[in-house]
């Protein structure tokens, strides 16, 4: 019945390369303690073995140990195990068993070089309470970058409200919005308490569900497209973090760029714990503690 | 506080003045003058004296285009006019005796102070930039003469100093009140060391001296008109940028964070130029807005980012 009740509750997920045994590899990990989720991921000799994401609690260290645990889960590999580890995130100081934190915005740029290959130059990074933009060069180190100022206005956190608000899966949000005949108007304020009200009113005129989440996405799309103003789009353009799972907003935000997004099969909330743990390795690799 | 009395949109150090003054922190005080510098502190103060009278007020009409060839002139005669009214409510006459022993003492200070800034263009630099910023707050709070007795034991005792501490990223820092040591100090925990800045409460309080010249209150007037200046007062020649990057050479800098005082108009349009200039000089930036409500967690981790964007090669 719980489950019910908990439109924002968001898939959580653990994987294991199947291909890939660890034994008499160089295990290095990184762990993203976010505001909203926590992902593990775990390499071998620098290949992906497994990861982890899942979300956020209300104590850091027992996050970031949750989240490992679970990476590690039927794997036969323990803490002892991991030669370097590299925590990131908001919570990137709390993680118990690290030896050294690199910033998220770091990690991002690092992780998605990985995942969609050298070309990236303009990484987006959609988290739970912030949202960054960032300039990187063909090895995935930042050149540049931009966070969202003080709020978390249109960010992971905001889209969760709005799904428990109508009452709507945050896993069927993105295609809902999408499922409008003409684009509704975006809500004027991306800022959650106003635009929750904001919706609340347009429900109470009788606009339907979707129609709301379209007004929703889009205004989401809109800001997101202001910071990206400010610091400009080059080729190729990524988005990681969870909203790049938002068909929604991602698509809306596809046309105001003017330039296509690249597509993974990997999983987008992994690209810091990913960047962590690519940057573990090369610690590893230069000897350093 | 101020809420009755200013805008909201003024910045938060001239709120936060006018506050402590409505509050009578500052009851001690028997008079109060301003010159000329922006709309928000010019309101704050004619606030202050309307609703805190004190037995002196004055506000001084500093000009604004600073570079007219009428500017040192008009100046002077502002200079008379003050000095004519201090005279009355002291009821002591000021000779030019008095005004070369005071012009003594403050160029003392300004050259000591330069002496300490040109310290820290070494590889180590024997000072913090906090420890610096609490100078500096003091310099302009106490009596020069005992912040020169002050500055020369700390001078002494630096020349042969070299700490036990990683300089990491050599960083410059620029904007315009600001006496955030708390900042400072995070920054440089993060593997950095500010080694010079341009703050109206940094370097730009103290940079030139006063020539002294026959008619001393025109020396004075010089020394203010042809100080490095602020953004408000930085036309039509723009002479700050080419300081900045001057600045940027001879201290050796490898960043520069630009600390904007929130809703500070002049300062947020001379950044746009700043940061071309500086990034057209191969000197990256980071850009921060601070506020009196911002958590230090917010700007941590742009400065982290900031300081592995422009390091770390290790990483790689």
């Amino acid at each position: 019945m719980e489950q019910e009740t908990e439109f924002w509750r968001w898939t959580e997920s653990r994987w294991t390369n199947p291909n890939l045994n660890w034994k008499g590899k160089v295990i290095t990990s990184g762990v993203d303690v976010g505001s909203v989720s926590s992902q593990a991921v775990i390499l071998a000799d620098g290949e992906l073995y497994s990861y982890s994401n899942m979300r956020t609690g209300s104590d850091s260290p027992d996050s970031a140990m949750k989240a490992i645990n679970w990476a590690m889960e039927e794997t036969g590999l323990t803490l002892d195990d991991l030669t370097y580890t590299v925590g990131t995130g908001y919570g990137r100081v709390n993680v118990p068993f690290s030896q050294r934190a690199i910033t998220e915005i770091a990690c991002h740029a690092r992780g998605a070089n990985f995942i969609y290959g050298p070309t990236v130059r303009t990484v987006l990074d959609m988290g739970g309470q912030d949202c960054k933009a960032i300039h990187c060069d063909e090895r995935g180190k930042v050149t540049n970058f931009l966070m969202n100022d003080k709020c978390a206005a249109g960010t992971g956190r905001g889209m969760e409200v709005f799904a428990d608000l109508l009452g709507i899966s945050i896993n069927d949000v993105g295609d809902l919005s999408l499922q409008v005949e003409k684009e509704p108007q975006p809500v004027s304020s991306t800022c959650v308490v106003y635009a929750k009200s904001e919706a609340t009113g347009l429900l109470r005129e009788g606009w339907p569900k979707n129609k709301v989440l379209a007004a929703y996405c889009s205004a989401m799309a809109h800001r997101i497209m202001t910071l990206l103003e400010r610091i400009g789009v080059e080729k190729d353009f990524a988005i990681t973090g969870g909203i790049a799972k938002n068909k929604g907003v991602v698509i809306r935000l596809e046309k105001e760029v003017g330039m296509p997004i690249m597509k993974t099969d990997y999983d987008t909330q992994i690209a810091g714990a990913l960047g962590a743990a690519l940057f573990a390795k090369a610690l590893v690799d230069k000897g350093r503690k | 506080m101020t809420e009755p009395h200013i805008f909201g949109m003024f910045c938060p150090f001239c709120r936060d003045c006018l506050a402590q003054g409505l509050k009578n922190r500052y009851d001690y005080l028997d008079g109060l003058m301003i010159a000329q510098s922006c709309l928000h502190i010019r309101q704050a103060y004619t606030s202050w004296i309307k609703h805190r009278p004190v037995e002196f007020d004055k506000f001084l009409c500093m000009p604004h285009k600073v570079q007219s060839p009428h500017a040192y002139e008009f100046l002077t005669e502002e200079y008379k006019v003050f000095k004519n009214e201090i005279e009355e409510w002291t009821g002591k006459k000021i000779n030019d005796k008095d005004l070369e022993n005071s012009i003594k003492i403050y160029n003392e200070n300004r050259r000591l102070m330069r002496e300490l800034y040109n310290l820290r263009k070494r590889d180590n630099p024997p000072i913090t930039g906090e420890e610096v910023m609490e100078i500096v707050i003091a310099m302009q709070m106490m009596d020069k003469a005992e912040h020169n007795k002050m500055l020369k034991e700390i001078l002494t005792k630096l020349k042969n100093h070299t700490p036990d501490r990683q300089v990491g990223s050599r960083l410059m820092i620029l904007g315009s009140e600001d006496d955030d040591t708390v900042f400072m100090n995070m920054v440089e925990n993060c593997g950095a060391t500010f080694v010079i800045d341009d703050h109206c409460t940094g370097s730009r309080y103290f940079w030139n001296e006063v020539e002294n010249g026959k008619d001393k209150l025109a020396s004075i007037a010089a020394r203010y008109i042809d100080r490095i200046p602020c953004p408000s007062k930085d036309w039509e020649e723009r002479k700050r940028i080419p300081h900045i990057l001057n600045l940027c050479k001879e201290w050796n800098v490898d960043g520069v964070i630009i600390m904007q005082q929130k809703f500070c108009d002049p300062h947020e349009l001379d950044f746009v130029a700043i940061k071309k200039a500086l990034e057209d000089a191969g000197i990256p930036t980071l850009f921060l807005e601070f506020d009196v409500t911002v958590p230090i967690g917010q700007f941590k981790i742009r400065v982290e980012a900031f300081l592995e964007m422009i390091g770390e090669e290790d990483l790689f």
